[in-house]
């Protein structure tokens, strides 16, 4: 018939792609690949891309993601080298680098690769976990703590384990996910925290006291100076006073007799300005006078308001 | 076009009869009609199989979302166009599957993640409600998560972790069967680094903000270390003393607590000393500049009645005296505060007075005349 090169074409295409889809696989850039033949593995595929291959049920092809898978290990007790004992997980990340090694013995199934990788990371994580001290996990000198080392050393070990039991298989990196203590251990843990924090409420409170008794001391200490400074700086002040009183006084020295004189004479009137007793031999200028006529001088010197009486 | 004639099969059994026509001259019509109705679904047939080229074409259509990016993997290879891989978001043209396939990548979209290995056992319901549950005497590694810190105590920590996937994220997507486990498990470890590296009561109280740091360092490494290709957006870490030990954990707050008011005290009990002392520092001083007032005032006063009693003295001295004296003897014994006893003598020699030296009481001072008891 004419009317039919369309038509023709189309079938052909459809008959082409439906030809090379049976001869043809494609490899994800995730992914790699084992083609076998009659069930035998034969052609490893670990680069993406399109490939050829007979149809089924000569050739079958086998496909396994190659991205790094995660790995748990149990979360199992350890002996430190100095005797602790010391819970530990840890996590790897792997991948399957060779698949003609991988298909043979694990075929697809992921789970039962673990299982063998988990028995070689115990392996590991106690091996390395053997050699090396409590400390070396837990410190606040980060030049002690091996940590990173640790994870490295367990990492090296496995995959040193890894590669010499050819799985096809590689460990990319492992972390250590929980570190713990057995139970009973925890118990004792808690009965020392327990009594660090009693004494540590003790110490805070002695040095609460301590500092509040040191804060006390050292102001009554600084009071103390100020009054000290201030009394220093009012006898300065008194002893200008005494220059510039001294500077003024010298105006006396005309008449030291008469100075004399007239500052006794203030003195003594200031002394007797309070409240006195005063006691006087009739010897005394002025009271020398009564010797020589009693009455009319006491009535004429003492005033009506003293009045002395003499007993004798 | 022979091949042509060998797909219509149906058309090709028709005709052959055509030739012996006259015995059923009803088949011809019939078969004719047949080959009309054969015509015309053919051409159906075609039209679908045009429709179906252009959807299959049509399919190769897709747009990349705003907070996405995707990758064309052509026969498992990613493409790349002048060196980019990604494609921005907008619509976008492949060949449909199985030559072309698109991932997608959820570049920038933030994802949260939550570790809790180091947290006690605990339920949603008891975290909505706030309460706690009941404190074990000791840890079952089984069911208890906790750290180790430093000092090897135990503590719990927990965190929360903000990331985006960064660009150009391939290595998220294609590098990892499950990134976002492998994120979660740096975070795991950054948290229990971080513990083996701070003291419980830095990690609790003392350093919170240090110990965050210190697991966003140690988790930042692990991505660069990993290369799980992601960006950190923010990090929150909660640590708590084990249940059983939260009291004496408060206790100590307590302590530090009452500590700082005790300090407080002292400090407000010192400044007030100080600011008494340095007021009686001021009243000292002032009373010496007062002193020296009054000691010049003096001074000066005395010196100006010198001067001015000088001339009267020179005349005189011995009649100045006398005179001087007795005026002041005359101030002094009209003073009804002083008391004045006379000793009067006998034969030139004085009397023995005997003095009971015993102040009496204040109140004398307003009795009008004083009494005069000489003996």
């Amino acid at each position: 018939m004419k009317r039919n090169p369309i038509t023709i074409t189309i079938g052909v295409l459809l008959l082409f792609i439906f030809g090379l889809l049976l001869i043809f696989f494609q490899v994800r850039t995730t992914e790699v690949a084992m083609v076998t033949t009659f069930g035998k593995p034969t052609r490893p595929v670990t680069e993406p891309g399109a490939y050829l291959k007979w149809p089924w049920p000569i050739q079958q092809v086998y496909k396994f993601d190659k991205r790094i898978h995660n790995f748990e290990s149990k979360f199992e007790q350890v002996f430190t080298a100095d005797g602790h004992s010391l819970m530990i997980k840890i996590y790897a990340g792997w991948h399957i680098a060779q698949p003609q090694a991988f298909f043979p013995r694990f075929g697809d199934s992921v789970t039962r690769l673990e299982d063998a990788l988990s028995g070689l990371a115990r392996s590991a994580y106690s091996g390395v976990v053997g050699t090396h001290s409590f400390s070396d996990f837990v410190s606040t000198d980060e030049k002690q703590l091996k940590f990173e080392q640790i994870e490295q050393e367990i990492l090296q070990h496995l995959q040193k384990d890894v590669q010499a039991k050819g799985y096809g298989v590689e460990v990319n990196f492992i972390g250590i996910k929980r570190i713990g203590l057995p139970e009973s251990v925890t118990k004792l843990v808690f009965e020392r925290m327990q009594a660090e924090r009693q004494l540590q409420v003790q110490r805070i409170e002695s040095e609460g006291r301590r500092e509040a008794s040191d804060i006390r001391t050292a102001a009554n200490l600084t009071s103390a100076k100020v009054l000290a400074e201030a009394d220093n700086e009012a006898a300065r002040i008194r002893g200008e006073g005494d220059k510039l009183a001294a500077a003024s006084l010298q105006v006396l020295d005309q008449e030291p007799e008469l100075g004399k004189f007239l500052i006794q004479l203030r003195a003594l009137e200031d002394f007797l300005k309070d409240r006195t007793t005063l006691i006087l031999d009739t010897q005394t200028s002025p009271l020398n006078l009564l010797n020589g006529s009693p009455s009319s001088s006491t009535t004429t010197r003492s005033g009506p308001k003293v009045s002395s009486n003499v007993q004798e | 076009m022979s091949n042509g004639i060998d797909l219509l099969e149906p058309r090709k059994k028709a005709t052959p009869p055509s030739a012996p026509v006259p015995p059923e001259p009803t088949e011809d019509a019939g078969s004719q009609a047949l080959s009309e109705a054969l015509r015309s679904s053919f051409v159906i047939v075609k039209v679908v199989l045009v429709i179906m080229v252009l959807v299959f074409l049509a399919q190769g259509f897709f747009v990349v979302q705003p907070q996405e990016k995707a990758v064309i993997l052509r026969l498992g290879n990613p493409v790349s166009k002048g060196g980019k891989v990604l494609l921005e978001p907008g619509a976008h043209w492949a060949f449909p599957y199985p030559i072309d396939e698109v991932v997608r990548i959820p570049v920038g979209q933030v994802q949260t993640i939550r570790s809790t290995v180091g947290w006690y056992r605990t339920t949603a319901a008891m975290e909505a409600a706030g309460t706690l549950p009941p404190a074990p005497e000791s840890l079952n590694p089984a069911q208890e998560g906790y750290v180790l810190t430093a000092d090897g105590n135990i503590i719990h920590v927990k965190g929360e972790l903000r990331y985006r996937i960064a660009e150009p994220g391939l290595d998220y997507k294609f590098l990892f069967a499950d990134a976002s486990n492998a994120v979660l498990n740096a975070f795991n470890n950054a948290l229990i680094y971080a513990s083996a590296t701070y003291t419980a009561d830095d990690a609790l109280s003392r350093d919170v903000g240090g110990f965050r740091e210190r697991v966003r360092l140690q988790l930042e490494r692990t991505i660069a270390e990993q290369k799980l290709g992601i960006a950190v957006d923010q990090i929150d870490v909660q640590a708590s003393a084990p249940l059983k030990l939260r009291q004496a954990f408060a206790a100590v707050s307590e302590a530090e607590a009452r500590r700082g008011k005790t300090l407080l005290d002292a400090r407000s009990a010192a400044n007030q000393a100080l600011s008494q002392a340095q007021g009686e520092a001021a009243i000292r001083i002032a009373a010496g500049e007062s002193d020296k007032t009054r000691m010049e005032q003096f001074v000066k006063a005395e010196a100006n009645r010198f001067s001015s009693l000088l001339p009267e003295y020179r005349k005189n001295p011995a009649l100045f005296r006398n005179l001087r004296q007795s005026e002041a003897l005359q101030r002094i014994f009209a003073n009804p505060q002083v008391e004045k006893f006379m000793v009067p003598t006998r034969g030139g020699n004085p009397r023995e007075i005997r003095i009971q030296l015993n102040r009496e009481p204040e109140k004398l001072k307003t009795l009008e005349p004083p009494k005069g008891d000489a003996h």
